[in-house]
């Protein structure tokens, strides 16, 4: 079963083409790394699949539902969140209320079950001791995973983590992949765009790349990074922490 | 133990306006009488704006047009068809939901200045419409610059008291009802951040709307009461924006997307006028601006607002 599918997806910002012809599919229970180096279009792309811009051109399919143009909330309730690179929590609400958005507008959900949704959904990334904090007042990494519950509780299927991990010491990004793997053995599907090439080589099923809005290689992990165009583009630099770890 | 404070603020706040409601009986004079009926009227007109600019924070600069709507519908309901006052009342508060409504569709895609830009304009353009409208088309309808008399009513201060003391009453009782229910959840997630608002499924456009449209309906009957009240409108008087301005002081004085902001920043903006305008009548207004400056700088959340951070309360 297909989740998520793009087809020929463009998106130009006058002359600058951000992401040129990308085609790619997201299958069911899958997650699947996104690679690139900065600019590459990554950002970009997100943004189109939930409706943040409308794509130059292309066709966009959500759980087999034609999105392509549609708001995001719609995009949303369909069954599709992203977290965002620029972290944007509810500064005045406390960390569950701004789960609760999620479990409300998103989950269309009452009052009473959404409190309960947020509740699981707080206990599941672990935000437990921060839930009643303001979520303007909580540390870097807490504010991560408060992407991450928000987007979880909107109850999508398919889950879009933009950079999710950025700033994370190793030791988070350990509990951090935990966590993603407990989100994907719930049925989730999930398109992972990290730098941490620890973090996409342990996790992914398949890699796709971006390199200047152009999907240049896709295949399971040790075919990416072997690939030719791949190392010369962005992994080149970075094979040899690769080794190590 | 919070969830339990704000039950105990909205019982404390039912009995005061349960022991509001007997003001008539317990005043001494007319004076005192219309002195409680004005602020209970700005409770009221204050919290339309907080309604919608409070929790919202899109700042409406035009919040008075719908107030002006209101006062020339009952007056033209009462005065050209004559509509009793109770029918006319209902009437404004619909009309200017429906042009909130049409109003609200292009206006609400406007974001910051624009859309305070927007909303002053298009009070500044009703203004203008009531009073050169009858000599453009040589027609009689809104009368102009002369303005339009009300039927005189028989009825003593407290019946307009008592008209305006529910819909005051509702208006904060909406604000209660939004701090607690989903579409409050909505509205503040799109004031903290609107982008981020919308992926998370909160449908923006649709929410903002409903809260300018009940803010506007609000402001309407407002509008009407005061017009029979005072039985003699003009469209300088029920378009001024100084009503506007005095909507945004008293709530910023209060507390903005504050439950009880408005009720606060209303009773004591309009108490301090009258008291200090009664004595101090020269310079009154140099000492109210004044005081606000001073409150401002003090208490930059407002009264309300300072309150709920330094005791970490949520919803008051
Ligand atoms: N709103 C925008 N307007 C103009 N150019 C943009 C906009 N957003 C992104 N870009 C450009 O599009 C390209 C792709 O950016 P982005 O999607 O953020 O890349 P990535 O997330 O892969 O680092 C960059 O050259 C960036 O400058
Ligand atoms: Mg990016």
């Amino acid at each position: 079963m297909t989740s998520l599918e793009c087809k020929k997806v463009s998106m130009k910002f006058g002359a600058l083409a951000a992401v040129q012809m990308v085609s790619f599919s997201l299958n069911s229970g899958e997650i699947l790394g996104m690679i690139g180096p900065n600019g590459a279009g990554k950002t970009t792309l997100f943004n189109c699949v939930i409706g943040v811009y409308r794509p130059t051109s292309g066709k966009i399919y959500v759980n087999g539902i034609d999105v392509t143009g549609m708001k995001p909330h719609k995009v949303c309730r369909i069954g599709l969140a992203k977290t965002s690179q620029i972290m944007e929590p509810f500064t005045g609400m406390t960390v569950f209320e701004n789960v609760l958005v999620g479990a409300l507008h998103g989950g269309r959900m009452k009052m009473g079950p959404a409190s309960y949704k947020t509740e699981q959904v707080i206990e599941l990334v672990g935000l437990n001791e921060y839930a009643y904090k303001l979520s303007g007042s909580i540390p870097v990494p807490v504010r991560r995973r408060l992407e991450l519950a928000r987007a979880i509780a909107t109850g999508a299927n398919i889950l879009l983590l933009d950079e999710n991990m950025a700033g994370l010491n190793p030791h988070e990004i350990d509990e951090a992949l935990e966590i993603l793997k407990k989100i994907r053995d719930s049925g989730k599907s999930l398109i992972v765009v990290e730098h941490i090439m620890r973090v996409v080589m342990g996790i992914s099923d398949r890699i796709i790349v971006l390199n200047y809005g152009s999907k240049i290689a896709e295949g399971l992990p040790e075919e990416v990074v072997n690939n030719e165009a791949v190392i010369k583009a962005y992994l080149g630099e970075k094979l040899s922490s690769l080794k190590v770890a | 133990m919070n969830y339990r404070i704000d039950r105990i603020i909205l019982i404390l706040f039912l009995m005061f306006t349960g022991a509001v409601a007997f003001v008539p009986y317990l005043v001494q004079s007319e004076y005192q009488l219309r002195v409680v009926t004005v602020v209970v009227l700005w409770v009221g007109i204050a919290g339309c704006w907080n309604m919608m600019s409070g929790y919202t924070g899109y700042i409406d600069f035009g919040p008075v047009v719908y107030f002006g709507i209101g006062s020339y519908v009952v007056a033209i309901a009462m005065t050209k068809y004559s509509v009793p006052f109770f029918p006319s009342l209902f009437l404004s508060g619909c009309i200017s939901a429906f042009v909130a409504f049409l109003v609200g569709i292009p206006t609400l895609r406007l974001r910051g200045a624009y859309f305070a830009i927007a909303t002053f304009a298009f009070a500044e353009a009703m203004k203008q419409i009531t009073l050169e409208f009858d000599r453009t088309f040589n027609v009689s309808f809104f009368q102009g610059s002369d303005g339009i008399t009300l039927p005189i009513s028989n009825y003593e201060n407290s019946f307009f008291f008592y008209c305006i003391l529910p819909v005051t009453f509702l208006v904060v009782f909406t604000h209660y009802f939004i701090e607690h229910s989903k579409f409050g959840y909505a509205l503040k997630a799109i004031k903290e951040a609107e982008s981020a608002a919308e992926i998370s499924g909160v449908n923006t456009t649709a929410n903002k709307l409903v809260a300018y449209v009940m803010s506007a309906f609000f402001l309407g009957l407002f509008g009407a009461i005061e017009a029979y009240w005072i039985t003699y409108i003009t469209p300088s008087d029920v378009f001024n924006v100084q009503k506007t301005v005095q909507m945004v002081i008293m709530t910023l004085l209060g507390g903005m997307g504050t439950f009880l902001g408005p009720v606060v920043g209303a009773t004591f903006l309009t108490l301090i006028s009258e008291t200090l305008g009664a004595q101090f009548v020269e310079y009154y207004l140099i000492m109210i601006g004044a005081i606000i400056i001073v409150a401002i700088l003090i208490m930059p959340s407002g009264i309300i607002g300072g309150l709920k951070i330094r005791k970490k309360l949520r919803f008051i």
